[in-house]
């Protein structure tokens, strides 16, 4: 049924899989879509078990994936780039951390694989989410002019380079950021996903055409295997803590 | 082997499942590229089908060879992989929304207030501690003070008693001492005395004795005085010899 990895599935499917339902419609269901949803019941089922299990003073299980992350998130995101008072972003950008982490995460999955990322849906969809959370609280803050002010005419700039530098804002920072923000997800999951499948591929020609050949691309396969994981997370972590760089530039004017 | 036989049966059973629970069309367009292909010349057949199926694909080569060759080409391409499926937006949009909402509702803030609890929790508990810690200081000085006191006191009561023992033994001998001096005087006198007192028994004894054996011996009477006289000068001289 195009979900399950077992067999190698058509080169126009690496990326592009058949709807399994609602076929053709706006609602149709194919395995991307079961990866999203498969992230918001993992998460939703960590998040809602760890709320449960209550009095326990060391954490444990779930418990301790839900508390380390909501941590990291806190810590390593939210303290580094807004401070104390982007604390009250920080269930959205752990909503963001698990969703992007889970989606990615399939793509080692045995019988899965596949990062629901290397589609652009969700990339892009939660970039100009961001792109409009991170220019409204710049409005918001700073005001409509007092923020393009900010955005376009960085102080400190001798006048004479706003010439070049306000072109260049203008368009990095309203125009280029949801997309390199999206494409950076988005190409590196597909570039990941093109690595384990050519080797995957070559593993398997070379398996059934005498076994010896197979070992060379087998320990690349699972060496990258292990390079995916560690991707998969870190591009979780990257577009999170750009998400909270984006949104804590717009909070305060640039000194 | 037998893992592949397992991997075989379950792909055919997934097929299976597939074909019947979700009955995915066999020819979905663009599922394969040969299908594509196929339903690609169908569809020519079916415009051309009224008439006999040599004349169809002598049509199809010569009327449509350009549109045909386009479609066909259009079979090996690929949608743009960097364009996302309007599908796939409304079902990951509204997966993050879902979640999200599930998230600020009721995920996020129990786990937040589990940690913050746990946080308060191991806050009081140190901050009990460090009390509990200050206080054991405190009562452990107090009773370090109050040993040390009890020492005191201990060795000054020590120190007391030595030396009242001290007194009570030196007073004891210097009464012993003038006990036993009184005693030795009071038996010296006593003696002196009882020899005194014999002395003077005996002279009287002595006297009447020998004034009797005078009287005897001199038949004569003298008044006492010079008998007294005698007998003493008598005995001075007996005890003189």
């Amino acid at each position: 049924m195009n979900v399950f990895a077992l067999e190698f599935p058509p080169v126009s499917h690496l990326f592009e899989w058949p709807d399994i339902i609602f076929s053709g419609s706006l609602f149709a269901v194919n395995k991307t879509v079961l990866i999203y949803l498969a992230a918001v019941l993992i998460t939703s089922a960590i998040f809602l078990t760890a709320g449960r299990q209550r009095g326990s003073l060391v954490p444990v299980g779930v418990q301790h994936v839900a508390e380390s992350g909501v941590t990291f998130v806190e810590e390593s995101v939210v303290m580094e780039t807004m401070g104390p008072e982007g604390k009250k972003y920080l269930p959205f950008l752990t909503t963001m951390f698990f969703f992007i982490l889970f989606s990615n995460i399939f793509e080692v999955v045995p019988g899965i694989q596949f990062p629901a990322n290397s589609r652009m849906a969700v990339p892009i969809t939660l970039a100009l989410v961001v792109w409009v959370i991170y220019n409204f609280v710049g409005i918001r803050s700073q005001g409509f002019f007092g923020y393009l002010k900010n955005s376009l005419f960085p102080p400190g700039v001798p006048k004479a380079l706003y010439l070049i530098v306000t072109p260049i804002e203008l368009v990095s920072t309203f125009v280029v950021r949801p997309f390199s923000l999206a494409i950076r997800l988005w190409a590196n999951m597909v570039a990941g996903h093109l690595l384990l499948v050519t080797f995957a591929i070559l593993t398997h020609t070379l398996w059934n055409n005498g076994y010896v050949g197979a070992a060379a691309p087998f320990a690349m396969l699972v060496l990258m295997t292990g390079f995916e994981i560690l991707v998969s997370v870190l591009q979780a972590f990257i577009f999170t803590i750009l998400t909270a760089v984006y949104i804590g530039g717009s909070m305060h004017a640039e000194h | 082997m037998r893992q592949r036989g397992i991997r075989l049966g379950l792909s055919l059973l997934l097929a299976t499942l597939g074909l019947f629970v979700f009955a995915v069309p066999a020819s979905a367009s663009g599922e394969t590229v040969g299908g594509c292909m196929a339903e690609v010349l169908e569809h020519h057949g079916e415009i051309h089908g009224d008439v006999n199926h040599e004349h169809v694909e002598i049509q199809v080569h010569h009327l449509h060879e350009e549109e045909l060759q386009d479609e066909l080409e259009g079979c090996f391409e690929a949608p743009s992989p960097i364009l996302p499926e309007l599908n796939e937006i409304i079902w990951g949009g509204g997966a993050f929304l879902i979640l999200f909402v599930v998230m600020v509702k009721k995920g996020f803030p129990a786990v937040k207030a589990a940690m913050d609890a746990r946080a308060d929790k191991i806050r009081d508990d140190l901050d009990a501690a460090e009390k509990a810690k200050t206080d054991a200081q405190s009562v452990h000085d107090d009773y370090e003070a109050r040993l040390a006191d009890a020492k005191n006191e201990a060795s000054r009561l020590i120190d007391e008693a030595r030396g009242a023992a001290d007194q009570v033994r030196a007073d004891l001998v210097a009464k012993a001492e003038t006990d036993i001096s009184e005693m030795k005087s009071r038996a010296a006198s006593e003696i002196e005395a009882s020899r005194q007192q014999a002395i003077a028994d005996l002279r009287a004894e002595v006297a009447g004795i020998a004034l009797g054996a005078a009287e005897k011996v001199v038949q004569s009477s003298l008044d006492d005085d010079a008998q007294r006289r005698l007998v003493d000068q008598y005995i001075d001289e007996v005890a003189g010899s």
